[in-house]
């Protein structure tokens, strides 16, 4: 099944549409409905990059990475499965609300359902690598957009805080980071391809959060403001299926394993 | 002729044609070098592919043009700094010059006849290229040029010069020129370099006489000329030098002792994350795309990597840039030059800022 660049607007719309109103569990059930199933069985490529792109975008979630790594395993979706986490770790990320499950939510990010388990079987990890790459592009693109749109009205001294050529600068160095990654992103196809994708995404999004809170200034450090759901967030998935620094260091070992570097996309 | 073909032959042709540089290391040599291999490649019709047949080329896909490079720098046949002028000077020339001059002039400069250089800069003049002050008057059928430029790669070797000159006031006073080297009234005197090549020069025109004929475009075009030859660099260009720098990761990985895991990855992310958004600007381009200021983060990307690079060269082969005189000090040290030419670091945040993020005025 194939589909088209129009289809796939028309998709994200509907999709944007949904994760504003529906987020966690009920935003799994909303997205069921709309056939995700089907969506990533059957044209993959196309739909999970824009699906999670915009999880980061809206600021929703939901506990999709089990579904995208059950499918990598050709097992049936819908259920979890114990992921890695940094460090040698494990969590879970549950389908059910943070606040439904037993434990509670103990992550930096305590709207995720996310929590340590005691271990797993190692799973796929090329295509959740990707999918959480584009959620953190997603999320670097809310950071730098709320830090934008402050940055455009907020005055001080007189003029507003985006006439600054410092303030410029940091949300210019924001764009590079999530440009450069959403390229890596595009061009993932191998296992490598993947990693180094997941890499440049984490080190985007932490990227837009130390220039994007800067920029916000104290307004930005209150919780009223939606920065710091983002930044949890970005902080929360570098660390989901290897971090940013964690796979850098993989890529690192691996060149000097085979002492060349790959060359992985071709003209 | 498609990419497939094309690379099949030209790496089939360059295995039977030993084009490699010997061992002298002087810009002499380098320069050299270049015109024996643009002659070869023309010759036997490589370099002329992905140039139209108006210009004496075979035509295809630019995207032609990108794979040699990338040849051409993998296998370390000419410096991708200097070879790569041609992306920029020759699609100036199709887009600017009357067609019997660039028709007449391109040949040369694809078949490895003649150098060319990029008269921009002044020593006024540098990331405010619009306030440049080199004077042209005209004087019935032609012009009389007089001022000053500064950093002009490759002068002393050229035969011709792109030049930018003063007609009127402001952006739309700024007129372009294709001027002999050899005409009376230049002076070329070489610069020295931090790093040891000295492949700059500063350049006085004295009442230089420019024919009418040879200037590019209109009166006043000078601007937008030098607005359209950026994304030119920044496609084929961009291509040659990421793969360029690779064969220096691989360069090193061969020479390091150093287990830097985390350096490795860093050096090595941050070249591919360059090769990725390069390889998407060269598609966009190939399907028709304009480009324009996005390609100012191709530009981030690539000065980022490549001076990461050569900072872990430096911190991974110890000594080798401070105490030993090999091409590492060199390389190193050009490096550090990769924020400055084609546009400093700060401008193309401040391109970013204004022309993508929509920030306003500073
Ligand atoms: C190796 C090399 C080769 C070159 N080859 C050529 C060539 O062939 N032809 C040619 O014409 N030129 C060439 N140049 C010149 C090059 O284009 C200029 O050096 C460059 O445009 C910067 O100008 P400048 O040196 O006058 O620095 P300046 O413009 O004086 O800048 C100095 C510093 O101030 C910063 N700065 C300036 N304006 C701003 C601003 N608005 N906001 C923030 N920061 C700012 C700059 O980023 C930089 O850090 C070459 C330069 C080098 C190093």
């Amino acid at each position: 099944m194939t589909v088209d660049a129009a289809e796939l607007d028309l998709l994200a719309e509907t999709l944007r549409k949904t994760m504003a109103t529906h987020t966690g569990s009920a935003l799994d059930t909303a997205l069921r409905e709309l056939g995700w199933a089907e969506m990533l069985t059957e044209m993959t490529d196309e739909t999970v990059p824009v699906v999670f792109r915009l999880l980061g975008e809206t600021g929703a979630h939901a506990p999709l990475v089990n579904d995208v790594v059950l499918h990598a395993s050709g097992l049936p979706t819908g259920t979890t499965v114990p992921l890695p986490y940094a460090g040698g770790t494990w969590v879970l990320w549950d389908r059910a609300d943070g606040a439904k499950t037993s434990a509670g939510s103990e992550a930096l990010d305590g709207e995720l359902p996310l929590q340590r388990v005691a271990d797993g079987n190692p799973v796929p990890l090329a295509e959740g690598r990707r999918a959480l790459g584009w959620w953190l592009a997603g999320t670097g693109r809310a950071m730098l957009s709320l830090a934008r749109s402050h940055a455009v009205d907020r005055v001080q001294f007189g003029r507003p805080l985006a006439s600054f050529q410092a303030v410029r600068h940091r949300l210019a160095e924001t764009l590079v980071a999530i440009e450069g990654a959403e390229a890596t992103l595009r061009a993932a196809e191998d296992d490598l391809g993947c990693l180094l994708a997941k890499a440049a995404a984490g080190q985007a999004a932490l990227t837009a959060a130390r220039h994007c809170q800067q920029v916000l200034g104290g307004i930005g450090f209150t919780a009223e403001h939606d920065l710091h759901r983002h930044v949890r967030r970005a902080y929360v998935l570098d660390g989901l299926l290897g971090s940013a620094s964690e796979l850098t260091r993989e890529a690192g070992a691996l060149l000097l394993r085979q002492g060349s570097a790959p060359r992985l996309t071709q003209l | 002729m498609n990419v497939a073909e094309f690379r099949a032959g030209l790496t089939a042709w360059l295995d039977e044609n030993d084009l490699r540089p010997g061992p002298e290391h002087s810009l002499d040599a380098h320069v050299e070098q270049l015109s024996r291999v643009r002659r070869a490649l023309y010759e036997a019709g490589w370099m002329r592919y992905g140039w139209p047949a108006s210009v004496g080329g075979l035509g295809g896909p630019a995207v032609l043009r990108a794979v040699l490079g990338e040849e051409v720098a993998t296998r370390g046949l000419a410096e991708p700094g200097i070879y790569s002028m041609i992306e920029v000077l020759t699609p100036t020339m199709i887009s600017y010059a009357r067609p019997e001059l660039a028709a007449e002039m391109v040949p040369l400069l694809l078949g490895g006849r003649e150098q060319w250089c990029q008269g921009f800069s002044e020593p006024g003049s540098g990331s405010d290229l619009a306030s440049l002050s080199t004077r042209a008057e005209q004087r019935g059928d032609e012009w009389v040029v007089t001022g000053q430029k500064v950093w002009t790669s490759l002068a002393q070797y050229a035969s011709r010069c792109v030049l930018l000159t003063r007609t009127a006031p402001g952006h739309a006073g700024i007129t372009a020129f294709f001027v002999d080297m050899d005409s009376p009234g230049i002076t070329v005197r070489p610069l020295r370099t931090m790093h040891g090549v000295d492949e700059f020069a500063e350049v006085f025109f004295d009442e230089v006489v420019v024919p009418g004929e040879r200037m590019l475009g209109r009166p006043g075009d000078g601007w937008q000329l030098a607005m359209d030859l950026l994304p030119h660099e920044r496609s084929a260009c961009f291509w040659h030098r990421v793969a360029h720098l690779y064969t220096r990761l691989d360069r090193l990985l061969e020479e390091t002792s150093a287990r830097d895991e985390d350096a490795v990855g860093a050096a090595y992310l941050a070249l591919h994350t360059v090769r990725c958004r390069s390889h998407a600007t060269q598609r966009r381009l190939a399907e028709g795309a304009r480009l324009g200021p996005e390609t100012s983060v191709d530009k981030v990307l690539l000065a980022t990597a490549e001076q990461r690079l050569f900072d872990t060269a430096r911190d991974l082969l110890p000594g080798v840039v401070e105490l030993d005189d090999t091409p590492w000090r060199t390389e190193f040290l050009y490096s550090r030059a990769a924020t400055i030419y084609g546009g400093t670091a700060e401008i193309q945040r401040n391109i970013i800022a204004r022309r993508l993020l929509d920030l306003g005025k500073e």
